[in-house]
């Protein structure tokens, strides 16, 4: 038997980008060794537990905590009281008037799931049972719980917004009733996309320490956005940003549901203030996070667009309706994400759709992965060809005539560079043998199981501000006298590999082997500020703070060769572990060598880069939705292959292919896990995944009967990497992860429509819908 | 007094009736490898080995299983050589957050344990209780069947696929199986 010796554990990644180098934390996790908060312990913790309302409105009229505080156990207990009532919001620095939600509420409750309060005990017994000895006496209110009675005139006011609208985003250009006029042909299609849970496996769990004496907090926390959370709870405890810190340890997958700092991560510091120091840590069950976390917008997407003869957009009009619950969270962005994205995929110029963020008496809707791009995608490709099917033309050949191109400025002054969109539908089209199978009636369309094809593209952001002026990134890169490397980066891993491409950037940068690499992330003592995991940012505005940070480093160490050999700085180059004089190509000394030497009698010098990047944009203007968001665009296509049964009604999928110009694979491995998971999250959304309520309770809180895809029945995934090399990505990467989920529900829709006919315009795709659909030999809506 | 073997140490422990094995391994034992993410059944992260079996350990009652051999995530390798599942997992990027690893490895070493030349069908099968919620299953399938070759014919794969530039995978540090086995415990 022979042994390699090639074995990945001795491999060296001299020049890691580009290379499927393994996870940076993948020993940890597997041996189980790798901390989460979920894990984390301490002498004399306590365990928190939230108090909340039991109804969907009402007012608060008297707290007595007196008999729970009487339990033997129960150390702490905090309602308003305890606080300054302080609101707070996501997207507060852009939209004020949408920060509406207090810590812990004091006068009135709007969701069944409201927090009022928290206890913290010696036990989780104890806690539950100090739960139960809680008085509150509440006075009911009348409450509206669907989105469209919530806009009604008279219907029940849930804050002091008309008729319930908490964000209106009108987006407005040309004149598309001119345009109409002037069409061949209009359509107008009405879609509904449901609301859907992120179940994330790691609950929502903190430990939150104050110490007393000194007056400082610290809490462990699983999030995304460590700064941001920091942020929100120096403003709700009137503290100092830097009398807080928050750390985040591994984090067991976000999804958006770990961007905002929520009640639970409040109370547990308060609560450890009260209790004199003691740690306290609140971790949510998995009914508590179906139930009371954040969830993805349902929403109505009403769209009509014109087409000339020949197939082009002329305008396009619509309206979103989306159900917002309690309070805004991230909303606003959101319905920038449900409406605006499309200028990235198609070239439009006469075009109005208002969205409507309405709140409900219903747990928070946030920002759930694509922000409200999966919802609008399922809504625009879907509807693109049904305009292709009444043009007579294939949906690709349509496409192709409206796409946007590279370095184009679009209607709304977005940018668009680098743009492999035309490249992505293409190389999709000829993987899945597009023109072999769609349409064609001798291909699997008798009997039974019949077999179509369909096509969804998308576009997605790298980056957005969303809750500051800027957007920067920092990073430092240390490399100690023994030859190890530190990136201190502030971007929170939230299980995507962040760290791991980051790594990977920082080590080519700097010229040497990835091994050498420690990093250490999403702490807001010890790394730079970064805005966090979200909006497919952190490869491409992180990676270019690493990238610099790298960089950085490799010039402080030849400027010590520069000076010890009497070579000309602009002539030194460190690649590969080794120091190269470029003009003659030779190796003047390895890394170690060179690092002797700075670190040596006569230098003494320490390597210490750092690297900051803040994307080029421009201020967007949210009256109208003009503006740069982001410093490049990502796009794909994506084209699923199904197999419907007829008589069941049962959807099966075959293969999806996605298509995906991500400028540069840092880690190819990692960029297919990305767009494997998507699809997965994107199959589950279109059939199965539907957070279901009734008077604004949530029905199937729990994996049983909240269906996310398991492994049975997981289809044949193909990803086609397309790269770009974008000037402005680090090594030309640019951001992904989000958008291989958003055209996924339309691609299946529109290949379910190939199949057997039907058009199924509302999520989740159900077999008892087809059925019906295939009985009627018409669309549903 | 309750005798359990865990990861073939002795633990003697003053249990109580109601408390389930993923307690007293996370609670009491401070084997925080072993998660949960609901503690119902559903999920599959806290899956454990008890004789070779995929076993929930959040719906097992310590107690009841006094005498008998379970395996945790911490149970697998061996020093600093991972098991070749473990390794697998690794090499082919089966791992993003990485909640449901632990679960999903112990499944995947109950299902190769009985049968190293698995279908797809009997991996969809064997996994279908672990939620995967990241990754989707791709990696994770690739993984098992690579591990899968290496525990049944005890020698180390050198490629795995040329075309796509993947990693290659060994036995950890170019041990064969059976070595990996025999090394002192």
């Amino acid at each position: 038997m022979s042994i390699s010796t090639n074995s990945s554990q001795n491999q060296i990644n001299l020049n890691p980008v580009g290379k499927s180098v393994p996870r940076i934390d993948g020993k940890g996790i597997v041996t189980g060794q790798t901390k989460y908060v979920f894990d984390v312990s301490f002498p004399n913790m306590l365990i928190g537990k939230m108090i909340r309302s039991p109804h969907p409105h009402a007012r608060i009229l008297r707290i007595d905590t007196s008999k729970a505080e009487a339990l033997a156990g129960v150390r702490a207990i905090i309602t308003a009281k305890d606080t300054y009532n302080i609101k707070y919001g996501s997207n507060e620095y852009f939209f004020p008037h949408t920060v509406d939600q207090m810590a812990l509420e004091s006068e009135k409750v709007r969701y069944i799931g409201d927090e009022i309060g928290a206890v913290a005990a010696v036990d989780e017994e104890t806690a539950l049972a100090a739960l139960e000895l809680i008085e509150v006496e509440y006075e009911q209110l009348p409450s509206v719980t669907d989105v469209l009675e919530a806009m009604k005139p008279g219907a029940p006011q849930i804050h002091d917004a008309m008729n319930n609208i908490g964000v209106i985003l009108p987006v407005n250009f040309g004149n598309p009733e001119r345009a109409f006029k002037e069409s061949f042909l209009v359509r107008e299609d009405k879609f509904y996309a449901s609301a859907a849970a992120m179940a994330a496996l790691e609950p929502h769990v903190c430990v939150g320490q104050w110490e007393t004496f000194s007056n400082k907090i610290t809490l462990w926390a699983s999030s995304q956005a460590p700064f941001k959370c920091r942020e929100a709870l120096a403003k709700t405890l009137k503290m100092d940003l830097n009398d807080i810190r928050v750390i985040k340890l591994a984090v067991g997958g976000g999804f958006g549901g770990k961007l905002e700092m929520l009640p639970m991560d409040f109370a547990s510091c308060l609560l450890s203030k009260k209790a004199g120091g003691l740690p306290v840590k609140i971790c949510y069950n998995r009914e508590e996070e179906f139930s009371f976390s954040r969830r993805k917008h349902a929403m109505y997407y009403k769209v009509k667009t014109g087409v000339t003869k020949d197939g082009l957009l002329t305008g396009m009009t619509g309206e979103v309706i989306a159900d917002g619950g309690a309070y805004c969270s991230y909303g606003p962005t959101v319905m920038a994400a449900a409406i605006m994205r499309i200028f990235m995929v198609y070239k439009i110029q006469h075009f109005r759709i208002n969205g409507y963020r309405v709140y409900t008496n219903t747990p928070i809707s946030g920002a759930m992965r694509g922000f409200g791009g999966v919802q609008s995608g399922f809504a625009i490709e879907s509807h693109m060809d049904l305009l292709a099917k009444d043009l007579g033309l294939d949906p690709i050949e349509f496409r192709l005539k409206n796409i946007t191109t590279p370095n184009m400025v679009t209607v709304n002054k977005m940018f668009l560079t680098t743009n492999g969109l035309k490249e992505c539908i293409e190389k999709a089209a000829v993987a899945s043998e597009w023109t072999h199978k769609r349409g064609n009636q001798s291909y699997h369309k008798s009997g039974i199981l019949r077999r179509g094809i369909g096509i969804g593209i998308a576009a997605d952001v790298m980056g957005s501000k969303m809750y500051k002026s800027h957007e920067s990134a920092g990073a430092i890169v240390k490399v100690e006298e023994d030859g190890s490397v530190y990136l201190f980066t502030g971007a929170a891993d939230t299980g995507q590999g962040s760290n791991t491409a980051l790594s990977q950037i920082a080590a080519h940068a700097l010229g040497v082997k990835y091994e050498r690499i420690k990093c250490k992330s999403g702490d807001t003592e010890i790394t730079p500020f970064d805005t966090g995991s979200f909006a497919s940012r952190v490869t491409f505005i992180s990676g270019n703070a690493a990238l610099r940070a790298g960089q950085d480093a490799k010039m402080q160490i030849l400027e010590i060769v520069a000076q010890e050999l009497k070579i000309a700085l602009t002539d030194l180059d460190l690649i590969g572990e080794e120091v190269l004089n470029t003009k003659d190509k030779t190796v003047l000394m390895n890394f170690d060598k060179a690092l002797e030497l700075c670190y040596s009698f006569n230098y003494g010098k320490q390597i210490i880069g750092r690297g900051s990047y803040n994307p080029k944009t421009t201020p967007i203007d949210f009256r109208t939705g003009e503006g740069n968001v982001s410093g490049s665009y990502g796009f794909e296509a994506q084209i699923a292959e199904v197999e419907v049964n007829i008589e069941t009604g049962e959807v099966k999928i075959l293969k999806i292919w996605d298509a995906h110009d991500i400028g540069k694979a840092i880690n190819p491995q990692s960029v297919e896990a990305q767009i494997e998971g998507s699809l997965a999250m994107g199959i589950g959304y279109t059939f199965t995944e539907d957070l279901r309520f009734k008077n604004g309770r949530v029905l199937n809180p729990n994996f049983a009967n909240y269906r996310v895809p398991r492994s049975i029945g997981t289809p044949e995934m193909h990803s086609i990497l397309i790269e770009t090399d974008d000037p402005e990505g680090p090594f030309g990467a640019k951001g992904m992860g989000e958008a291989s989920l958003l055209p996924t529900s339309a691609a299946i829709a529109n290949a379910i429509e190939d199949a057997c006919g039907v058009r199924i315009k509302d999520l989740p795709i159900t077999p008892a819908k087809i059925i019906q659909a295939l009985k009627d030999n018409q669309s549903i809506t | 007094m309750t005798k359990l073997i865990i990861n073939k140490k002795e633990y003697v422990l003053d249990l109580k009736g109601h408390e389930t094995l993923l307690e007293v391994l996370r609670d009491k034992l401070s084997l925080t490898g072993t998660k949960t993410a609901c503690e119902e059944s559903e999920c599959g992260t806290c899956t454990v080995n008890i004789n070779g079996k995929a076993i929930l350990s959040c719906i097992t009652l310590a107690a009841d299983i006094e005498g008998e051999e379970v395996t945790t995530i911490e149970g697998l390798a061996i020093g600093d050589h991972l098991h070749p599942v473990q390794q697998a997992y690794v090499d082919y990027g089966a791992v993003q957050c990485g909640f449901c690893i632990p679960g999903m490895i112990m499944s995947s070493k109950a299902l190769l344990d009985k049968n190293p030349t698995p279908t797809q069908e009997d991996i969809e099968y064997a996994l279908d209780g672990n939620i995967c919620r990241c990754a989707g299953y791709p990696k994770i399938f690739d993984a098992v069947y690579k591990a899968g070759e290496i525990m049944k014919r005890g020698e180390a794969v050198k490629e795995i696929d040329e075309k796509k530039d993947k990693f290659k995978s060994t036995m950890a540090k170019g041990l064969t199986y059976e070595e990996f086995l025999n090394l002192p415990k």
